[in-house]
């Protein structure tokens, strides 16, 4: 089983970026479960979902405290939370930044970062790190395509906001999947 | 055809391709999103039935008597405060045997307030005489809903049904369902033509009326008390009807023996930590020389209590782990009455039960806690009870 856990804060899409990483994988043909921590939702404050994929059918629920990837939208979360809570040996950190972070790579995590940041201000002009994190994490993880992307966007999003913003979304995802890189 | 879906839409999903004609709803956190769904095919045309936003669960309860007294199939959901705000009709719509169908998505009651799920709501409900099922997963929901309209309608049972889902573990979580088709479902779910007495304008009657003889009175709540003891015969009828038709096994509909038939401990779960629960016993009966041979027992029908079944599947065991996600102060979990009643009636040797109450309030169980239990309770000599989580 393939364990994500996502770490970001209220308002910048962490929540469904695990159901467009759960729809996506499940249109590869996995078996997916996906889920979020809610609490006093609001704006800023630190929220975490969660995603399973598996060629079985998963059993396990609930919070994820042995991922195999943990994506960071939002590196001010990396003095107040510790997100590399049992984060498997060897397992795979991706954080919106650009700065360097050896203390991770010393633990022997695989850290990789991509400035989803300021992709997101370019593509979509507000602070919605997810799409672009999710570019970067289908690049590294090899578990979703851009057309299986595309269309849980679509699923989730698209009734909402129409194809001209889906198309923008994918312009980051894009981008984040050229430019992430491994620390 | 399969596709993704959260627990909510899952119910919405069911009540509309059981075709029911009337839904009564008021929000509650965490079951809003099957109103909301349902509430959008409505304005857009997809859903065929009169639906009613009243202006509280015990109005909700109290229209829902009114529309199926009528003889219309009816449908609605809840939560928790809701549930219990409900109370009085709960007990008028079971006893006036009117096969409502509703969707309970537990969560813990308050004070003081939480939004997390655990089962102290609808437990709490064990007395009100409506049929309760209580799901592990999206699939079931799906399936239970379905089943349940036929369960409640059936004439040796009459009575309305409950199905629990866990809040927020299956509500708002997506996983994959296989829904039938619509002629598949209508196959299975012919409409409901009720035969006794209901409401229509040329032919008035009177139901749920004073019967202050108390010899009647006992009349009626015998053949309420037998209406429900029936339900553990329709439920197996209709569970087997259900695999010939759609595939899915749900054994005899009751209870869920899962690697039970050798095991020395058998952890007893219900709803959506079953799952969970049986990932830990598969671990456990891996470990090599230290495996343990453990098996689980969920129950799946809460009311009415199916006692020799459960009797059955626990007399072969050693050690018993009781994983109570409620608490009814002053007693313990609200299970172990009748899980002890079951073995004091129907086995010889009595196993020993330690007993966890634990998920209060949504604190999350995992693996491993399942795995600790399973070690307490093989040490286990006089009948422990603990707190987790």
């Amino acid at each position: 089983m393939y364990k994500i856990r996502i770490h970001g804060r209220g308002g910048q899409g962490g929540k469904l970026a695990s159901k467009i990483i759960g729809s996506a994988a499940f249109l590869e043909g996995h078996e997916v479960q996906d889920f979020a921590r809610y609490g006093a939702e609001r704006r800023g404050a630190p929220v975490e979902s969660f995603v399973r994929i598996d060629k079985d059918k998963i059993l396990e629920r609930g919070y994820i405290s042995d991922p195999d990837c943990v994506i960071v939208l939002d590196e001010t979360l990396l003095d107040l939370v510790d997100v590399t809570y049992g984060l498997k040996k060897n397992g795979i950190i991706i954080i919106n930044t650009i700065k360097k972070y050896p203390k991770f790579k010393k633990k022997g995590f695989k850290v990789y970062s991509v400035d989803a940041a300021t992709i997101a201000m370019k593509h979509l002009g507000k602070p919605m790190y997810n799409t672009a994190m999710l570019g970067a994490f289908a690049n590294i993880s090899d578990l979703i395509d851009f057309e299986h992307i595309k269309q849980a966007l679509q699923h989730e999003i698209g009734k909402k906001v129409g194809e001209d913003y889906i198309q923008k979304n994918m312009d980051a995802v894009h981008e984040a999947y050229e430019e992430v890189v491994m620390q | 055809m399969e596709h993704l879906a959260s627990g909510n839409e899952t119910a919405a999903i069911a009540a509309k391709m059981s075709r029911a004609s009337c839904m009564p709803v008021f929000p509650i956190t965490p079951q809003t999103e099957i109103i909301e769904t349902l509430a959008r095919w409505k304005a857009n045309g997809e859903l065929n039935a009169e639906f009613f936003t009243m202006d509280s669960e015990h109005s909700v309860m109290s229209a829902a008597v009114g529309c199926s007294a009528t003889g219309a199939r009816t449908f609605t959901a809840t939560s928790s405060q809701g549930l219990t705000l409900m109370n009085e009709i709960l007990f008028i719509a079971s006893g006036m045997r009117l096969p409502i169908v509703m969707a309970n998505v537990s969560r813990g009651l308050s004070a003081p307030i939480t939004l997390w799920s655990d089962h102290t709501d609808f437990l709490n409900q064990k007395g009100d005489g409506w049929v309760q099922v209580h799901a592990q997963d999206n699939q079931e929901v799906f399936d239970s809903l379905v089943m349940a309209f036929k369960i409640s309608e059936d004439r040796k049972v009459l009575l309305p049904s409950m199905v629990n889902l866990d809040g927020y573990v299956l509500s708002y979580t997506k996983e994959p369902i296989d829904v039938p088709t619509q002629k598949e479902i209508d196959k299975f779910l012919p409409p409901y033509k009720p035969k006794h007495a209901f409401f229509k304008p040329n032919k008035p009657l009177i139901q749920g009326a004073a019967v202050l003889k108390p010899e009647a009175y006992t009349y009626f709540r015998g053949q309420h008390h037998l209406a429900n003891l029936n339900a553990l015969e329709v439920i197996q009828e209709v569970c087997k009807d259900f695999k010939k038709k759609f595939g899915r096994d749900y054994g005899n509909g009751l209870i869920e023996e899962y690697k039970t038939n050798d095991a020395d401990v058998i952890i007893v779960t219900q709803g959506s930590i079953s799952t969970t629960a049986k990932a830990a016993v598969n671990e456990m009966r891996k470990g090599g020389r230290r495996k343990t041979k453990v098996g689980l027992l969920r129950l799946r029908t809460i009311t009415p209590w199916p006692h020799k079944e459960v009797a059955k599947a626990l007399q072969g065991a050693k050690h018993i782990a009781v994983f109570e996600k409620n608490v009814s102060p002053g007693r313990g979990g609200l299970m172990m009455s009748d899980l002890k009643a079951s073995l004091y009636d129907h086995t010889k040797k009595k196993p020993i039960i330690t007993e966890f109450v634990m998920g209060l309030g949504g604190s999350p169980e995992s693996i491993q806690m399942f795995k600790h239990g399973v070690k307490l309770a093989k040490k286990d000599r006089k009948g422990e009870v603990h707190w987790l989580g």
